[in-house]
């Protein structure tokens, strides 16, 4: 039986979409199966971070309403045969969703996945309720920012009282994802250090994604930044993949770091 | 008959310097606009007009009965229990339901009342430990002792006392005798209808209290602990 993972954050753009298409391939690079599904009906772009664009077929709708089968609508990943993805309506909105027959897609996706990976909607309306209702563990996006955090926070609250996990009296195991993170802000005070936003939010921290510009080129390109070896961004989501298939990582310190390096030049023309 | 009953907030207030007194409701007219307003010793004409210009509702040189503390209530709530339960009130209460059908009534709402408030006195003791996201609304009829945060957007609202010991950023709502709380900037706490300046919440712990319907803040745990090596 494969593990249900929602990924979700309250605010929009803080890059949910991406850190969903990364860690669906970093799952895959570690050799277990993954599919992706875009729970965004209406709003459909995890396609085109994936660089999927033009291989859809048939939509979640249209395998909830049984007109095409899983097998027929998943599209494999060009980047990792163990990637798989379920593409969201783009014609459909959220309202068509039911919660049964979410719980009869979910419960098949996880009798042939390891992992399966919810992409939720921004917001916290009835898209974001079906995302969460069958998950076994949320992974929560934020930017370090206080408008992020509490959208998070609400989106938290609403995941602890409406999943059906909780409602049989079990858990559902939170993670935290800080993205885009900016080292000198973070050390000029500008930016909210990981320390208060874990404080606020009190769940266990699943990594830290330094700010990189490669996340929007890899995005346009439909190459997810964690093909990528140089990239910062594209570490950090190797990281938090292994994390996420049990690997005991340690988690870097991404806001000193840059700024240690720039220490250590400056201290070369001391 | 047709009865209703309420409660009501009064700011009870007296006019040194009309000035001042106008200032001040136009600072903290939020606050007192559904409040009765009385006032003590001779209103001018100015002030008169400024009142029902702004619609607030006053009375000038009343008397008016004084609220009682929780202590002094259940021990009006234990003299009516006991002679409920004796022969002659029962008699007596016989009497009056053949009389006057309506009366009786009117008395078995009253009892069934104080029933209900004794209950709410007797078990009116809550402790939460869980995280108080935003968007959650926490309404406590009686004592709340909160062992974790509020996060910015969550409301916390308390009939009686309330102790939270981690840091607020949500809203506090307490009508109790007495509230702690701890060293929160971004907190909106209002205590019994008045708002707490969140500067003068220095230490780990601080007490706020209503004495003589002034609101006292002093400190509990100092924000330093020192402890023995």
């Amino acid at each position: 039986m494969g593990t249900v993972i929602a990924v979700i954050s309250g605010k929009g753009g803080v890059g949910k979409t991406t850190a969903t298409a990364n860690i669906g391939v970093g799952i895959a690079m570690n050799d277990k199966k993954c599919v992706v599904v875009d729970f965004d009906i209406g709003q459909r772009n995890l396609d085109m971070i994936l660089g999927l664009e033009n291989r859809v077929v048939y939509d979640i709708v249209q395998v909830m309403d049984k007109e095409a089968s899983v097998k027929q609508a998943v599209i494999k990943s060009k980047i990792n045969k163990n990637l798989h993805f379920l593409a969201a309506s783009q014609t459909k909105d959220k309202s068509i969703l039911s919660s049964e027959k979410v719980k009869s897609l979910i419960d098949e996706l996880r009798l042939n996945y390891d992992y399966v990976i919810l992409d939720s909607p921004a917001g916290i309306e009835s898209g974001f309720e079906h995302t969460i209702e069958y998950a076994d563990k949320a992974i929560v996006v934020v930017n370090p920012e206080v408008s992020s955090i509490r959208d998070a926070d609400r989106a938290i609250g609403i995941l602890d009282a409406k999943s059906q996990k909780v409602k049989d009296g079990d858990d559902v195991s939170k993670y935290l994802i800080i993205n885009r993170i900016v080292a000198d802000m973070v050390q000029s005070g500008e930016m909210l250090r990981s320390e208060d936003i874990l404080d606020i939010l009190n769940i266990p921290l699943l990594g830290k994604v330094p700010e990189d510009r490669g996340v929007i080129d890899a995005s346009n390109q439909g190459k997810p930044v964690i093909s990528n070896k140089k990239s910062i961004a594209g570490q950090a989501y190797e990281r938090i993949s292994k994390r996420i298939c049990g690997k005991d990582i340690d988690i870097r310190d991404v806001e000193s770091e840059s700024a240690g390096m720039f220490k250590k030049i400056a201290g070369i023309f001391k | 008959m047709k009865n209703k009953q309420y409660s009501l907030k009064i700011l009870e207030t007296s006019i040194v310097n009309e000035e001042k007194f106008i200032a001040f409701f136009d600072a903290n007219y939020m606050l007192f606009k559904d409040h009765l307003i009385s006032i003590k010793g001779d209103l001018s004409d100015n002030v008169k007009k400024y009142l029902l210009d702004k619609k607030l509702i006053y009375v000038n040189n009343m008397t008016l009965p004084q609220g009682r503390s929780r202590k002094a209530l259940e021990e009006e709530i234990h003299i009516h229990k006991t002679p409920c339960e004796s022969e002659e009130y029962k008699k007596l209460e016989a009497q009056l339901a053949e009389e006057r059908k309506d009366n009786a009534v009117n008395q078995q709402i009253a009892k069934s009342e104080i029933a209900q408030l004794h209950r709410k006195l007797a078990h009116n003791f809550t402790v939460i430990d869980s995280i108080i996201r935003s968007g959650r609304e926490v309404n406590i009829d009686g004592d709340l002792l909160l062992l974790n945060r509020v996060n910015s957007g969550a409301t916390i609202n308390t009939t009686g006392n309330l102790i939270i010991t981690k840091v607020v950023e949500g809203a506090v709502r307490c009508n109790g005798n007495f509230m702690m709380i701890t060293v929160s900037p971004k907190a909106n706490i209002i205590f019994n209808g008045v708002e707490v300046d969140n500067e003068l919440l220095t230490d780990k712990l601080n007490r706020i209290e209503l004495k003589n319907r002034e609101i006292f803040i002093t400190p509990v745990l100092k924000k330093e602990i020192t402890w023995v090596q």
